[in-house]
């Protein structure tokens, strides 16, 4: 028997209240942290060693740039590829791609180092028969490697979704025109991939452009540092908290800089709806190279974490269980992605019920702004906030680190959170709100028979995604870290610096696994826990 | 003449296939009537070459279809929407029918006044109505002038009055150009108003209704 006073779920104006909550806390959040960095502006303390600001940005937007070009042009390429080609295991590929946006940046680097390092696989190879490789894996060539590799997959899922959402009907119109593949291409790919493009570049510009924990084991010196690993050495190693302040404005600006002119493009980086049924091959010279160019991409994507997992497995595994901070930082990541997750998907369905409650184009707008913080507010620059904040505050940082991580985890998640449940939670309002209104389904009521049902896979993907953000979180531990509290990827990245890479190939491989696992696992129970209730 | 001749099909998980038998003489419109997931679509996908038969034969004047992809086969179609592509030219969308660009553009310009959107050669697909849209689709058919031309639910989700200038114009461009036409539609009007013959498609065969 349904009761609807069994358990109350906000309705109309509780939906909204609950939003406006969420959107003011986070405002809150952010005005504070913006306090904090402007307070210490004015007062520089600690050593001043002079930063060069012009050649850190000028760095900061080379390998940014470039791995935005690279990046969209395999992004495009892979896609294109993907929907011309059928085969057993596309999806599982497909699966693969997608998981790029949560497999760790220490772990993709790690794995780089692995195969491209002076020890590394392809010099075992390449020894053997009296050669070697000449460049190394770390500067730049090592730094663009690495955002490809996670960046261009991340680019052809959301490309791919694009072309899949071609209608069946266009497709075979343009079948029966005889179009040719370059035709093809300009008249029926090119116009649905290039909506997503300016906000897709945008995305991955910022994410290079902040890219921390890659830039700080590829780098390869200061020649080829970024602002936000100059950030964590103004912090950590010369404690020069104004010019930390300094960069961190610097970054603001340019993050804000990039954000706002994608905004005014439309088109969207969120899925594109169903996928098309109609399966259109190229003839066969075309196959060959999008063939080639599927086979260069799943290598380029597989290869690094395959030497990840193989090195993970041949590594000594006692000596590393036999550290104590192995279980800390092993339970601190564990607990904080669990609690990450969590608050990820409450401020994201709070935020995303209450647009869908708002008929004011302004007011929707409003209240979902403060969920994209991160893509102007960095990791980095956010816990440096936070970091002055609790000095401010005459908190001692280390008391509330938990809590920081937690919450800035939450803030980097939150944009992609809102893009998965966004355009699903408006398909199911658009489709059923009338029929709800005419049946009195309201509250907990229409949640549980209505909403629920309908989004609960993506309810599984935000969970994951927020525990994979939160778990391979580099930049706010690496401002708040002590050897007592400490999570598996600062350890990891701790164990290289400190030569110990029994120690670095056992935590990947547990970063790796853990990721992998709960970004398929979870949607899957999640869809499975949908379908129970049938 | 098309014939189909015992032409059988099943999507993947279907246990009874369907078994299609039909002949469509020049000039004439046969209108199919069904539920819907009765297989009307999968009819016409079929004849385009979207989809392979497991057995049986269409052919176009003794001529067999089933060797030719759907690029080469003589046949135009018209479905309910999505006929366009919204960010080209009324002319760049017809002129995607041309197999030369020689002399196109007068081409064009008839068709369009044949079809009653003199002027618009210019104009984005984006900008035009959905009657429009199917006005300027069917100007490309005729340009195209291949000689089977499909019709799924052309006319679904235009208004009565351009719906029936629509039957008119695709009425006297059939009897004009010899065209053979099979036409799947919900809308009775279409049926009765268009057809020379009318199939019912239930449990997976045509029927023939008797003529009134």
């Amino acid at each position: 028997m349904l009761s609807s006073s069994a358990l109350r779920m906000p309705s109309g104006s509780g939906r909204r209240a609950a939003g406006i909550l969420a959107a003011a806390a986070i405002t809150a959040l952010i005005g504070l942290i913006f306090w904090a960095l402007q307070n210490t502006t004015i007062t520089r303390t600690g050593s001043t060693i002079p930063v060069d600001i012009p050649h850190l940005l000028r760095m900061s937007a080379i390998q940014a740039g470039l791995t935005t070009l690279i990046s969209v042009v395999a992004g495009i390429a892979i896609a294109w590829s993907l929907d011309r080609l059928k085969f057993p295991g596309k999806p599982l590929l497909v699966g693969l791609f997608a998981s790029a946006i949560v497999t760790p940046g220490v772990v993709v680097a790690f794995g780089l180092i692995t195969i491209w390092g002076r020890a590394g696989w392809a010099n075992t190879v390449l020894n053997a028969m009296g050669l070697s490789v000449d460049s190394s894996i770390f500067g730049l060539y090592g730094i663009l490697l690495a955002h490809l590799i996670l960046d261009g997959t991340f680019a052809a899922r959301i490309l791919l979704s694009r072309l899949d959402a071609n209608p069946a009907t266009r497709l075979k119109t343009g079948r029966s025109l005889g179009l040719g593949a370059v035709r093809r291409f300009m008249v029926l790919d090119w116009p649905a991939m290039r909506g997503a493009i300016p906000g897709l570049s945008a995305i991955i510009f910022l994410l290079a452009f902040t890219s921390f924990p890659i830039v700080l084991l590829l780098g390869g010196g200061p020649a080829n540092q970024t602002l936000e690993v100059a950030i964590y050495s103004s912090v950590r190693l010369n404690f020069d908290l104004g010019a930390a302040v300094a960069l961190s404005l610097t970054q603001l600006v340019v993050c804000t800089a990039t954000i706002l002119p994608a905004l005014a493009f439309p088109g969207s980086i969120a899925p594109a709806g169903n996928t098309n049924s109609f399966f259109w091959p190229d003839r066969w010279s075309v196959r060959v190279l999008q063939i080639a160019i599927l086979g260069l991409g799943t290598i380029g994507f597989i290869l690094p974490l395959l030497a990840v997992l193989v090195g993970g497995v041949s590594a000594n595994l006692p000596v590393l269980m036999a550290r104590p901070n192995f279980w800390q930082a092993l339970g601190t990541s564990v607990s904080v992605g669990v609690s990450g997750a969590v608050l990820t998907l409450a401020l994201g369905l709070a935020i995303t019920l209450a647009r869908t409650n708002l008929k004011s184009r302004i007011g929707r707008t409003l209240i979902g702004l403060p969920a994209y913080t991160y893509l102007v507010v960095p990791s980095v620059v956010l816990s440096l906030g936070f970091f002055l904040l609790t000095r401010s505050l005459g908190l001692r940082p280390q008391s509330v680190a938990t809590l920081v991580l937690i919450l800035a985890s939450a803030l980097l998640a939150l944009p992609f959170a809102l893009a998965i449940l966004g355009p699903a939670v408006s398909a199911v309002a658009g489709r059923y709100d009338k029929l709800s209104r005419s049946l009195a389904l309201t509250g907990w009521l229409r949640w549980r028979l209505v909403e629920w049902p309908l989004i609960t896979r993506e309810i599984g993907i935000v969970l994951a995604m927020g525990f994979c953000f939160s778990l391979n979180d580099v930049g706010v531990i690496s401002l708040f870290g002590t050897d007592s509290f400490t999570t598996l990827p600062w350890l990891m990245v701790r164990a290289l610096g400190a030569y110990r890479s029994n120690d670095a190939a056992i935590i990947a491989a547990i970063l790796l696994t853990l990721c992998l696992t709960t970004f398929w696992l979870l949607p899957y129970l999640f869809g499975k826990l949908s379908n129970a209730q049938d | 003449m098309l014939r189909i001749e015992n032409l059988t099909f099943a999507h993947p998980g279907q246990t009874a296939p369907y078994q299609f038998d039909l002949e469509v003489a020049p000039g004439e419109i046969v209108a199919i009537s069904g539920t819907s997931g009765s297989g009307k679509s999968t009819l016409l996908d079929l004849v385009a070459g979207f989809l392979t038969p497991t057995n049986g034969e269409i052919a176009l004047d003794d001529r067999s279809l089933l060797p030719l992809p759907p690029e080469e086969r003589p046949v135009s179609i018209l479905f309910q929407d999505n006929n366009l592509f919204d960010h080209l030219t009324v002319a760049q969308n017809i002129a995607l029918g041309l197999q030369s660009t020689h002399g196109s553009e007068q081409a064009i310009s008839d068709v369009l006044k044949r079809v009653g959107l003199e002027g618009y050669a210019p104009r984005r697909a984006r900008s035009l109505s959905g009657g429009q849209q199917q006005r300027v689709a069917l100007a490309r058919t005729l340009l195209r002038d291949k000689p089977i031309l499909l019709l799924d639910e052309p006319f679904t989700g235009l208004d009565a009055e351009t719906a029936s200038s629509m039957r008119d114009l695709v009425k006297d461009l059939t009897n004009a150009k010899n065209w053979h036409v099979v036409l799947v539609s919900h809308d009775e009007d279409d049926a009765v108003f268009l057809a020379d013959r009318r199939f019912d498609l239930s449990g997976n065969q045509l029927t023939e209704r008797a003529k009134a």
